[in-house]
Order: structure tokens, then sequence, then C-alpha cells
């Protein structure tokens, strides 16, 4: 702390992810965003940090938040889901989901 | 420094929202929703809240511009007028009053788009009247 | 309220007076002036608010000088707090007469447009979001139903730029909801849920709990309650109660009062 090359840069960096790690937990996004402080000379650290967040974001899933802003139904469908708000024959076919992850 | 709220109704739509203009100085800055008004409870659609915006803005016409040899000239508001009046009268004549149209906007007044189609029917002589906020 | 007011415009304490007065049985804001000092009759305290912060911080743009008395509520003396630590208003121009505002034991006889009861259809208590609910009520959703019923809000936005334009703590000339890059032109809903989270995340520190935002809603969103949530934080995390001081908001230091740390990468239990 205190060692960022744009002096108070770091202060700002941990308040700001603070705040919004609390908030995406809310909206129930939790877990996908992550801070670490890794120096330039720490090539290890920065390996390892990297090689757990990806493993915990695979775990995590595919982003859903593509669901949602590309199909209005999918937020009506989502929670409670089993395909209500479908009309059969009426409705335009689904665009296929974004696919994330491979 | 004067500051006024002045009560009005919505112009871009047949809804009728209430809302207040802010006017500071004789200039109207900003728009809100008028919140006892039975129409919209306080609250206001997108073109409702910047209602205040076309008022002065610079891309309004000041004076009337007669398209000669494909370019708009400026001109004065008998030379407009006349010339507007002896197309129609043509045109009239030739093809009948149903072949003209009046369009009226949503950014004049209530009167002025009672005007305009008292204009239509009783001078011209058409039906042909419609609003671009017609709902 | 009557007297003072005259008094105050009388001896130059204030220039003009911010208050309601009603017109046709309707209570609408109206800027009282020593020149027609015979509508002071007229001055009510309106159930019905609207943002009169907002109009005296239009009137310090047009005219630095003068010198507004306001009627104030708790929400607005809180606004108000808020706009001097950006400078929007001088605290040495503005005048407050207090009036009564929320509930609580010391006051009573609460007189606001949000105590009337909310009602929250069927459908909403399903799908979505009830406005009227705690911050405790919401925690108690798993982490993917709390996503749907939110974005289930989200999706509803018709983009009217209500809630920023009533919000009486909302001043900047560029907005980043106008942002071309940010929020694309011409699609509806707007990009959710970045459009409702970029203006969540400027409400930090800043939101003062007014409930102008929810009631000038067309689509009738929490946005109340995601601010408090906002806000919440920020009190939980910086220990920053908005609005009840004049002192700086945390995200406006820069300096190294920061205690905070990273936290670890937890790989299970990601469900609490």
């Amino acid at each position: 702390m205190g060692d960022c090359h744009y002096l108070y840069g770091n202060y700002m960096t941990i308040k700001r992810i603070t705040f919004l790690q609390e908030l995406l937990t809310f909206l129930g996004l939790e877990g996908r965003i992550h801070l670490a402080w890794i120096s330039s000379a720490e090539a290890q650290k920065f390996v390892q940090v990297v090689t757990d967040f990806t493993e915990k974001v695979r775990a995590l899933g595919p982003n859903p938040l593509p669901t949602f802003s590309h199909n209005k139904k999918a937020a009506l469908s989502s929670v409670l889901g089993r395909g209500m708000g479908k009309t059969p024959g009426s409705s335009p076919p689904e665009p296929a989901l974004q696919e994330v992850y491979p | 420094m004067e500051c006024k709220l002045v009560p009005s109704i919505c112009s871009y739509c047949g809804t009728g929202c209430g809302l207040l203009f802010e006017v500071i100085d004789d200039q109207i800055v900003n728009t809100l929703p008028m919140k006892t008004h039975p129409v919209n409870e306080g609250k206001l659609c997108i073109k409702g809240w910047n209602l205040h915006e076309h008022v002065n803005s610079f891309l309004r016409l000041k004076q009337p511009l007669i398209k000669t040899f494909g370019r708009f000239i400026k001109a004065d508001w008998n030379e407009a007028i006349g010339l507007a009046a002896d197309r129609f009268r043509n045109i009239i004549d030739q093809y009948g009053p149903d072949s003209v149209g009046v369009l009226v906007s949503a950014k004049i007044t209530n009167e002025e788009n009672y005007l305009a189609q008292k204009f239509a029917r009783a001078v011209i002589g058409t039906n042909n009247v419609d609003h671009c906020a017609r709902l | 309220m009557q007297d003072t007011v005259k008094a105050w415009l009388e001896n130059g304490t204030i220039d003009v007076f911010l208050g309601y007065k009603k017109v046709d049985n309707h209570p609408l804001p109206h800027c009282f002036t020593k020149a027609r000092l015979e509508e002071l009759e007229d001055l009510v305290v309106s159930p019905d608010r609207y943002p009169l912060e907002k109009i005296a911080t239009h009137m310090t743009t047009a005219k630095p000088e003068v010198k507004i008395g306001m009627l104030a509520r708790d929400c607005t003396q809180r606004a108000l707090n808020v706009l001097y630590i950006w400078n929007q208003l001088d605290p040495e121009k503005i005048q407050t007469l207090n009036v009564n505002c929320c509930p609580s034991p010391l006051k009573e006889k609460a007189d606001c447009s949000y105590l009337r009861p909310a009602t929250v259809g069927d459908y909403k208590k399903e799908k979505g979001v009830n406005n009227a609910a705690l911050l405790e009520q919401l925690s108690e959703y798993g982490q993917e139903e709390r996503l749907g019923r939110w974005m289930y809000e989200f999706q509803k936005c018709i983009k009217c730029y209500g809630c920023r334009n009533i919000c009486p703590v909302c001043f900047c000339k560029e907005c980043s909801l106008e942002h071309e890059d940010l929020i694309k032109t011409g699609a509806l809903p707007p990009e959710i849920p970045v459009f409702h989270l970029i203006r969540a995340v400027h409400m930090a520190g800043r939101c003062i709990d007014c409930g102008l935002c929810e009631e000038a809603c067309p689509m009738d969103i929490p946005l109340r309650l995601l601010y408090r949530k906002v806000n919440d934080i920020v009190a939980q995390v910086f220990d920053y109660k908005t609005g009840t001081s004049a002192s700086q908001s945390p995200f406006n230091i820069l300096g190294d009062s920061v205690t905070l740390e990273p936290k670890p990468i937890q790989l299970t239990g990601t469900d609490s």
C-alpha cells in the first residue's frame, strides 16, 4: 500500500473495488471481481493469482448477464423459469445464449 | 433575479402529462413533472423531460427561407406568405382541395394546432389534417 | 411561517424564497420575492415534494450572488449538505426554514408524499423486488434469485432519465449516462444492468435517500432500495453517513486513511 506509481492510486482502487464487490454481491454476482497487489517483480505471485481466479470463475460458470440483456424474456423466466412467457407459434425464435467460456 | 415555475401540459403526445417549466430570468432552464397532476402523477417520459430544450435551441428557424434553384434563401414574411398562398391557389384550382394535406406539429401550442385545422377545413376545404403525435 | 419569510425578505436576509404555493388546489413550487409579498398568504407546506435544492442550484448557476431561502424537510437538509460539499451551493447564501418531515418519535405528525402506502402487485411480488422491502429481506434470497429479481426490475426501464433529472444531488454538466461509449443510444431497455449500476455507483456517498427518483420512475423500479444499499455499504465500509454533515465523501478524499485489505479468493462457499 502506498507504493503506487500514481501516489494515492491504490488507496482509491481498494475503496472502489471493495465497494463494487459489496454492490455486486447485493445484486447476485458474488465473487466475480478480485483485487490483489502484485508488483512488477512478483511474476510467481501473478501467475498464482490469475490461475486461482480463473479456477474460481470457471467454477462459477458463464456470466449470466448476456442471458438478460439479449433477451427480455430471460429476465422474466430466469427466476421461476420453466419456460414462462412463451406463446407457441407467435414469438420469434429466441437468440442463442452467448458462450462466454468454451 | 426572478424564478417562475409555470404549469403546462406536455405537447408531445395526446396523453397530456402535466409539467412545470422552470423559468429563471425569462429563460426556460428545466422541466419538472407535476406531482399532483391526475394524468402522470409525477412521472414523465424522456421526451417530456426534455421539453424545454427546443425552446432555446440555436437550430430554430428565425426567419422564412424560400427554396430557389435548390438552395434556401432568406426571405421576408410577406414574400414567403405571398408565394405560399399563390402556390396553394394554383394547386387547389388545378387539382382540387383534397390534393392538399396539413400536417401539424407537437411542438406548437394547442391554439396554433386549432388554427391549423381551421385553416385546412375552412380556407383550403379539405379534411386532410393530421398530427405527428396522434395516439 | 409567513411572518418569518416576510421578515427575511424585507430585511434583505434573502432575495428569494422557495416554497410551495397553492394554485387551483395544486401545491406547486413557487419563488416568493420582496416585490410580491402578498403572495406569501398562499405559502403552504406541500405533502408533494419537488427538488427545491435543484431549483436553487439552477438559480445559483445563473446568478452566483443570489441569496436563497427555502422550505426544508430533513431530506432537503441532507441534500444541501451534499451540495455544499461539492461546491454547488454556498452555505452562507442559503437560509432554511425547517418544516416537519418523516415520522419519528420526535416528529409524529409527518407529512411527506413518500408516506403514501406503496401498493405492490402479485406479479411484482413473485418476479421482482418489492419497493417497500427492507435490505435484510432481500438478503434472504439466494444469489441467482436475487440477480433474476433485480434484472426483472431493470429490464422494465424505459430510459426516461427521470431518476437523474429529478435527483437533487445530480448536477454534473456531462453525465456518464449520456456517454456514447458507455450507454448506446436508441436501445431499449438500456444496457442492463450497466445503466442502473453506473447511476448506483455515482450515488455512493451522495444519495440522500429522499426517494424522489423512485417517485419519478414511470416503471416503478425500486431505485430507493438500490441506492439505500449503496449508501449502506458506504456506511459500513467507510463509516460515512451521507448528508448528515458537511464532511467530504470517502470517494473524494485522497489520502492514506485506508485500512482495507484485498479479500482472498474463496474457492468454495460462494453462495453466502
